[in-house]
């Protein structure tokens, strides 16, 4: 579980995020949502410490105020929690297995062997197979970020953080990953926080949703009750699109 | 800065990466100091000659102030003004692209001290391989040189071997040595800063690049003051 409290954090005087407090859970796909530009990304990455926030506190599992910890706790968390970037943020320089491979070898004492083994079993995991020589310049947009959460899962992480994982993906493949990650974050009971502005997304693994709208929540709910949220801002997010709104004019005549 | 200068995580794998980098940053500049040393050391030779042209000053005094020119500032100060700009521009770009590429968060959330791992390896690889640089420019300055009097006869060759042996002061070497060491620093480390911390896309890389370069050649020459005053004087 993380839970986060009065989220503040400005960028030289521009305010980003307006005192921001949720609640993730765990063994859940937790969803924050809202429109581009909104502070989705500073959001996830204050909670992971890429970004220093300004005010507020980051709790992880009640008991540890990530936030306040030392560098050198930090990196005692970090092995803890994976995090898919949004552009799937693969290292150029190795190829597939050595991607996932690199935080075993720089923060483990596993031999060769063991590394294979763990590196096999996260590609397999996530559907990869017959590509572990390939590098990430050869791997279409969908098996980048196959590969991504292979690396993020390669420590078996409690925490997992999304940025856009569909983002330049094809509706068929964005419904994979987003599944993919879903049955992931069951399986091993990890605590999943998903950035997305994808309402396909929010209708598929939707479990938990916070929705963000310039820098403040304004709603949080689940995929059941989103729908028939009683909030201009979110209607206008949810039902923007021409489908979303002639959907809801064949829900609003049936009932 | 400080961050940059700890201790390696992993030491064997640094020593790994320094190795390569070694490789690609230091190995692969040989061809291009060996080909302006060369055609360099002709034309200084050439110049000397021609500019020399008094019977009041003895021969040999060409092949001396060649060899002088070389140590000095040649073989240090302008291959590193050089390799400013190719090893500079290589270390900006892939450090940069990195960075917008979000490559240097996902080390950061590993729990990684990313830039000490990535720039760390390219400081150290360079210091130690740089000055082989410099002292393979100012051999093949010299044998330029000689080559050049040699074809085009402007004085005899003896002169010039024996102006090139003449009061030889074993210090110039250290000096150019020491020189090309901390200009090594300057141009891995500004790049690297410069790179690490590009924002705004590829135009954004390709500014830090092109500003990294200015940068460290504007410190090269400041240091390169700095340190004949010290160090000559
Ligand atoms: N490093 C930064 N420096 C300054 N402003 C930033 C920075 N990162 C994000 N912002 C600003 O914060 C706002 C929210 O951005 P972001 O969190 O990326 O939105 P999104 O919801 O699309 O992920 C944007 O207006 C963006 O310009
Ligand atoms: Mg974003």
């Amino acid at each position: 579980m993380i839970e986060v409290k009065d989220i503040y954090k400005s960028f030289a005087g521009k305010e980003v995020l307006k005192n921001v407090s949720a609640v993730f859970e765990q063994g859940k796909t937790n969803l924050i949502i809202g429109q581009s530009g909104s502070g989705k990304t500073v959001l996830l990455k204050c909670i992971v410490g890429l970004h220093e926030v300004d005010s507020g506190e980051i709790w992880f599992n009640n008991n540890i105020l990530f936030n306040k910890l030392s560098f050198k706790e930090k990196k005692e968390m970090r092995k803890q929690i994976g995090m898919l970037f949004q552009g799937s943020a693969l290292f150029d320089f190795a190829n597939v297995e050595d991607n996932v491979r690199f935080p075993l070898e720089m923060f483990s004492d596993m031999s060769r062997e063991e590394q294979d083994e763990r590196i096999n079993f996260c590609l397999k995991r996530v559907n990869i197979i017959n590509a572990n020589k390939l590098f990430p310049s050869e791997l279409s947009g969908g098996m980048q970020k196959r590969v991504a959460i292979a690396r993020a899962i390669a420590f078996s992480p409690k925490y997992l953080f999304c940025d856009e994982p569909n983002s330049g993906l094809d509706p068929r493949t964005s419904i994979l990953i987003d599944n993919l990650i879903k049955e992931i974050t069951e399986e091993y009971k990890i605590t999943t926080i998903i950035n997305t502005h994808d309402m396909n997304s929010v209708m598929e693994i939707g479990d938990k949703v916070v929705f963000i709208h310039e820098g403040e929540k304004w709603w949080e709910g689940s995929k059941d009750n989103i729908l028939h949220a009683d909030n201009k801002e979110l209607n206008d997010f949810v039902f923007a699109s021409k489908m979303a709104k002639t959907l809801k004019g064949y829900v609003e005549k049936s009932s | 800065m400080t961050k940059v200068f700890t201790k390696p995580d992993k030491p064997r794998l640094f020593f790994k990466h320094m190795m390569r980098e070694m490789f690609k940053l230091g190995f692969t500049s040989i061809p291009i100091v060996a080909i302006i040393s060369l055609f360099i050391g002709a034309v200084i030779a050439l110049q000397m000659a021609l500019n020399f042209d008094s019977p009041l000053l003895p021969k040999i005094y060409i092949g001396l102030a060649t060899r002088e020119v070389l140590l000095l500032e040649f073989s240090s100060t302008v291959i590193a003004l050089i390799l400013a700009g190719k090893v500079g521009s290589n270390i900006a770009s892939e450090i940069g692209s990195m960075r917008i590429t979000e490559q240097i968060d996902a080390m950061e959330i590993m729990g990684l001290n990313s830039a000490n791992y990535l720039i760390l390896p390219k400081v150290v690889a360079l210091v130690i391989f740089n000055p082989f640089l410099t002292a393979l420019s100012s051999i093949l300055g010299i044998i330029g040189g000689g080559l050049l009097v040699d074809i085009t006869q402007v004085i005899r060759i003896v002169d010039y071997i024996n102006g090139i042996q003449f009061v030889f002061n074993e210090f110039y070497v250290f000096y150019g040595i020491i020189k090309m060491a901390v200009f090594s620093i300057i141009i891995t480390t500004i790049p690297a800063f410069y790179g690490y911390y590009a924002s705004g896309g590829s135009l954004g890389v390709g500014q830090s690049s092109t500003r990294s370069i200015v940068a460290s050649s504007v410190f090269i020459l400041v240091f390169d003051l700095i340190l004949t005053q010290l160090l000559l004087q």
